[in-house]
Parts: structure tokens; C-alpha cells; sequence
């Protein structure tokens, strides 16, 4: 519990330090004695506080969704990543823009919702079909059906002019945030909320099909429980921020050494790591490239997959 | 190894030299022209009746010198070039695509690529004499005084090809006096709810070489994605004057994009904002017909007016 209030703490000084770095001036002294034509105050509240809370928002969100599918699947390497969930859900925001482009966010993001699903039932679908004689197999089959689905939307993102725009969905991005252009990431918090209501039978369930109908549990009805908050949480972040690899694979293991497979005791940890992992990678893209920006999904790439890397070599058994 | 194995080979030998053999009497006729272009020398008859125009910047010029193309790709012409939509030219393909079946059946006596299509010439030039026009965005105005008097050459309308450069750079003189004393602008791009600027020397850059604009920013990078910026930036920049390319009106997509994603609070307190000095520039001239010199014209004669309004 002590070391759990240690990572919130630095996750609030990177939450100041998010505040403080940006393209505008900002200073804390204009903050505190306001002037007239100082746009400080201006600047953080419809720039610097929304992108923030965006970015913690996101990563909170993200990052337990990665934990909620590897639940889920029973598999360490799954994320909405690595099942085909985030490219599902970038096809339908596609359709959304060539049949509906005038569509509200909040439309566009249930359509999103609807498509990750249904490529995330698939992939589960496929799981039961194949013989799994690796742990490897399961991503992989994810990759792979990811990778189909991908195709499918760059073929049509090409034919009609919008490979530019695909690629602004897909690149995590959160230089575009501003008040009022973020606010459906709220949803998302109210999504984590729920994960952590239903933690103790979400464990159950990750425990494997027989054991945990064996306790009495629905099992099929709380995996279609988890698999739309995962959905849901995807779609509402492709539609507004874009896509950030790797979060969700990493928290959740580096999580689960640290205070094991519990999701109630493991859930509040894998929030406060998304938030703050999240909130590093945006503020090194922020800095490293002054005052242009170098997008959080580039950043997020770099950084995860290193990560990822040390984890893989360093952690074998337990991944495995 | 079996003689049958080899023939192919010697068969492929054989055509090989009989198309060399071609080419060389071609290359002989006397009324060739030899055009030096950026990918190197192409020998061009002169006068060439089946010209196919992979590139709109030279579609558009020689629209403007009276020439006729036979065959365009499939493309989202801008307003004064819509006849080349109609059945009446052929479709060779698209801008990044030739069909290259169509352009061999088509047996044209000149193909024209460029920017896009640039990266295609090699294929095409297999097929026909091709040429190269891609502007430089270095020596933006060079590469198409360059582009314009060499298709006045090649189909002998020289004094048109002339006449439109010379009231092209009056209107650009005339321009530069007005926009020098106009303040500090900016260009920015925006696609899909992101903004880009882009500054000197890139693909964009002849709004401050040739126009004459005073850059609001230094250093800006020059690659063909311009520079990510955010609101803030552009509040920090505080431009005089803000010009604004909506590439998703190039692509038929949300019209007014650009609109919303500038509309916010921060770049409300731009100078430019406040004084109205946003200038929507037409994007097809800039981001598909840029280089052509009705384009050019039309984009000089946009930003003349909107800044002598001032």
C-alpha cells in the first residue's frame, strides 16, 4: 500500500510537469500574480489541464484494458494490440468516414465500439479453434488477424484518398487536444470504474473456463462483460487520441511481478503505471523536439518496445 | 542444359536488339527535340499529337496554351480543368498508378509525369518518350518558368507560353511590394484534425519566396509531411497573417475541417485571427495543380486581394 501511494506521488509530479511543458509560455509566477495580456491561465486551462488529464485518462484506460484481455485469454502477450481489437476498431472508424462523415464523435466512437468487438469475439473465436501448443501462438494469432483486418482498411483508406488521415488515427497523438476536443475519454474512466467493481470474478474467469464455472461463476457472461469494456476503451481512445502500442503488454506484466495475478490488487497499480508511463512518453515527445512535437505513439514505440525487450529477457519464466 | 532451355534466352536477345534497332531510327527522325528534364534527356518529336499528362501542374499549363492531351489519369480535377473528367479523354491509370496496359495501347508520342507521378518515369519511359516536369521547391519559379517555356517549345506556342510567365511575374512584383509590408505569416496544413506548418524552402515555400510573405517562423522542417504543430505554436507564433490549405477539401472529405480544427480558443487570440486576416488558400491549387500556371496565377491573384483589402 505504501509503495502504491509512492508511484501516485510521482505520477502527480509528472502530471506538474505535464502542466508546465508546451509549445506556449506559461510560467508559474504569471499564474500566481496575473497580469494584463498574459495568456498563462488562458493557456492552462484550455490547453495544458485538458491534455493532461486526456493523457491520464488514456493511459489508466489503455493500460487495464491490456490487463483485462490478458485476463481474459489467459495469455501474457495479449493487448488490444496483439488481438486484432485496435485495427477492428480503426476499420470502423473508416466506414464511419466514407459512409457518415458528419457524424458526432459519440456516433462515431459506438460504431468503433461495435467493429472491436466484433473483430475481438472473432479472435476469440479463432483461439478456440486452433490448437494452442505455445503461449506464442495466441499473439501471434492475434498479429495475425490484426494484420488482415489492417489490410482490408489501408486498401479502402488508399482507394479513397484518406492513407493521411488513417495514419493520423492511428498514431497516438495528443497535440490536437484542447478544451472541449477530449471529454469523451470520461467514458473510459467510467469504464476502468466498472473493471474494478467486477476484479474479483474477472480473476475467476482468468483462472480458466472449467475452474471457474466449477466456483459458480457465469463464465461466458462476465467474458462478454470484459470484452466490451476492452472494446469500448479501444474505440473511445482511437477515436480521440489514437492508437499507443505496447501500453497495455507492458504495465499489466510489470504489474502483475510486482504484487501478482489479483486483478483488485493489481488493477489500481496497472492505472497508476498507464498514467504515468503514458505521461513520460508525452512529455519526452514534447521536449526531445522542442517546440515541435514528436507524436506519443512514435515515443511510445521507441520506449515499449525496449521495455518490452528487458522483460522478455529478463522475466522468461513468468511470462511464459 | 538443352537447346530449349537456352532459346528463351536468345529469342529474349533477339527482340531486344530489334527494339534497340527501333528506338535508334526514332531517335534519328529529324524533327526530334531534345528536352533536358529532371530525370536526364528524352529526344521528343516535335509537335506530338498523343500526349498523355500524368502530371495535373502540366495538365493545367497546357490547358492554359490550348494544347490537347489525349489521355489524363482518374483524378479530382479542380474547376478549370473538369473537362478532363469526361469520357473524352482517356483514363490511364491514376496519379501513383499508370495502367500501363492502357498507356501502351494508347501508343502516345509523348507522356508527361511529375511530382506524384515522378516515381514512375522509369516504367514510362519504357513505353514512350517520357518526360520528367516536377517542380523543384527550391527554385520554385525557376523549374516552372523552366516547365512552361519547354511545353511552349515542344508544341511551337511559344508567345502564349511567354506572354502568360510575363503576367504571371508582373503579378508576382506586384504582389511582393504589398505582402512585404503585410506583416508576418504562417501556413498551415490540416488533415484529419491535425495541423502541419510549413515554412521556406518547402513544398509550400513559394508562398514566402515568390509571394513575397515574411515568415512568422524560422526552421521549420522542409519534408513533404510539414512540421506537427499544436494550438499553442501557433498562439506562441502569433502570425499576422494565418494561411490555411484544408487537405481534406483536396480529397472530398469534411468540408470546413480546417475551419473547426483552427477555431478554438487559442488561436482566436492570434493577431490574424483577430484583425480576420485568415486566408482560406484553394487547396487543389496548391496541393494537386501546384506548379501549373493558371494555379499560380489564381494563388498570386488570391493573396493579392486578400491582403490590398487591408
Amino acid at each position: 500500500m505504501r509503495s502504491l501511494l509512492l508511484a501516485l506521488a510521482v505520477v502527480v509530479v509528472l502530471t506538474l510537469i505535464s502542466l508546465l511543458i508546451g509549445a506556449g509560455d506559461l510560467s508559474l509566477s504569471a499564474l500566481l500574480s496575473p497580469q494584463d495580456g498574459d495568456r498563462s491561465a488562458q493557456i492552462l486551462v484550455v490547453s495544458r489541464i485538458p491534455r493532461t488529464v486526456a493523457l491520464v485518462l488514456a493511459g489508466m484506460a489503455m493500460a487495464v484494458a491490456g490487463l483485462l484481455m490478458q485476463m481474459l485469454t489467459q495469455n501474457r502477450f495479449v493487448e488490444p494490440s496483439t488481438a486484432g481489437t485496435v485495427e477492428s476498431a480503426s476499420l470502423g472508424l473508416l466506414v464511419v468516414t466514407l459512409f457518415a462523415p458528419d457524424m458526432p464523435v459519440f456516433g462515431k466512437m459506438l460504431v468503433a465500439t461495435g467493429f472491436a468487438l466484433a473483430g475481438t469475439a472473432l479472435f476469440l473465436r479463432i483461439l478456440r479453434l486452433v490448437p494452442l501448443r505455445s503461449v506464442l501462438t495466441v499473439p501471434l494469432v492475434g498479429i495475425m488477424l490484426g494484420g488482415i483486418i489492417s489490410a482490408v482498411t489501408t486498401f479502402f483508406a488508399y482507394r479513397f484518398d484518406l492513407m493521411q488521415s488513417l495514419n493520423a488515427w492511428t498514431t497516438g497523438d495528443f497535440s490536437g487536444v484542447l478544451r472541449g476536443r477530449y471529454e469523451l475519454l470520461w467514458v473510459t474512466f467510467a469504464l476502468t470504474l466498472l473493471a474494478y467493481l467486477a476484479a474479483d470474478r474477472l480473476t475467476l474467469a482468468g483462472m480458466g473456463r472449467d475452474f471457474a464455472t466449477n466456483l459458480g461463476l457465469h463464465c461466458r457472461s462476465i467474458v462478454s462483460f470484459g470484452l466490451v469494456i476492452v472494446s469500448m476503451v479501444t474505440a473511445t481512445v482511437v477515436v480521440t487520441v489514437g492508437m499507443m502500442p505496447f501500453l497495455g503488454l507492458i504495465v499489466p506484466n510489470v504489474a502483475s511481478m510486482l504484487v501478482g495475478d489479483n486483478m483488485r490488487r493489481a488493477l489500481p497499480w496497472v492505472a497508476v503505471m498507464g498514467a504515468g508511463l503514458v505521461l513520460v512518453c508525452d512529455v519526452a515527445g514534447r521536449v526531445v523536439y522542442y517546440p515541435y512535437e514528436v507524436p506519443i505513439g512514435t515515443i511510445m514505440g521507441i520506449v515499449g518496445s525496449a521495455l518490452f525487450l528487458v522483460l522478455l529477457l529478463k522475466g522468461r519464466t513468468r511470462l511464459a | 542444359m538443352t537447346v530449349s532451355a537456352r532459346f528463351p534466352r536468345r529469342m529474349a536477345a533477339l527482340i531486344a536488339g530489334t527494339l534497340a534497332l527501333g528506338f535508334l531510327t526514332v531517335g534519328a527522325h529529324a524533327q526530334d527535340l531534345t528536352i533536358q528534364h529532371s530525370k536526364g534527356v528524352t529526344s521528343v518529336p516535335a509537335k506530338p499529337k498523343k500526349v498523355l499528362a500524368f502530371d495535373l501542374a502540366s495538365l493545367d499549363t497546357l490547358n492554359a496554351l490550348g494544347v490537347e492531351v489525349a489521355g489524363v489519369p482518374t483524378a479530382r480535377f479542380p474547376e478549370y480543368l473538369a473537362k478532363y473528367g469526361s469520357d473524352k479523354y482517356q483514363k490511364v491509370g491514376t496519379l501513383f498508378e499508370p495502367d500501363y496496359e492502357a498507356v501502351n495501347a494508347a501508343e502516345p508520342d509523348l507522356i508527361i509525369v511529375g511530382g506524384r507521378s515522378s516515381a514512375r518515369y522509369a516504367d514510362l519511359a519504357k513505353i514512350a518518350p517520357t518526360v520528367d516536369l516536377t517542380v523543384d521547391p527550391k527554385d520554385v519559379m525557376g523549374s516552372v518558368k523552366r516547365n512552361v517555356q519547354l511545353l511552349g517549345r515542344i508544341f511551337d506556342r511559344q508567345a502564349e507560353a511567354d506572354a502568360r510567365l510575363a503576367k504571371l511575374e508582373t503579378s508576382m512584383a506586384d504582389l511582393r511590394q504589398e505582402t512585404a509590408k503585410a506583416g508576418k505569416g504562417l501556413l498551415v496544413l490540416t488533415t484529419g484534425g491535425k495541423m502541419s506548418a510549413y515554412g521556406p524552402g518547402s513544398r509550400f515555400g513559394i508562398l514566402h519566396g515568390e509571394f513575397g510573405v515574411v515568415p512568422a517562423v524560422e526552421g521549420l522542417a522542409t519534408t513533404n509531411h510539414g512540421q506537427a504543430v499544436t494550438a499553442e505554436f501557433i498562439l506562441k507564433t502569433n502570425p499576422d497573417w494565418l494561411f490555411v490549405i484544408d487537405r481534406d477539401v483536396v480529397v472530398g472529405r469534411d468540408g470546413g475541417a480546417a475551419k473547426k480544427v483552427l477555431e478554438n480558443e487559442l488561436v482566436a487570440q492570434t493577431t490574424a485571427w483577430k484583425k480576420g486576416q485568415v486566408v482560406f488558400l484553394d487547396p487543389v491549387n496548391w496541393y494537386l495543380t501546384g506548379g501549373g500556371i493558371t494555379a499560380l496565377q489564381a494563388s498570386a491573384d488570391q493573396i493579392a486581394k486578400a491582403v490590398a483589402k487591408k
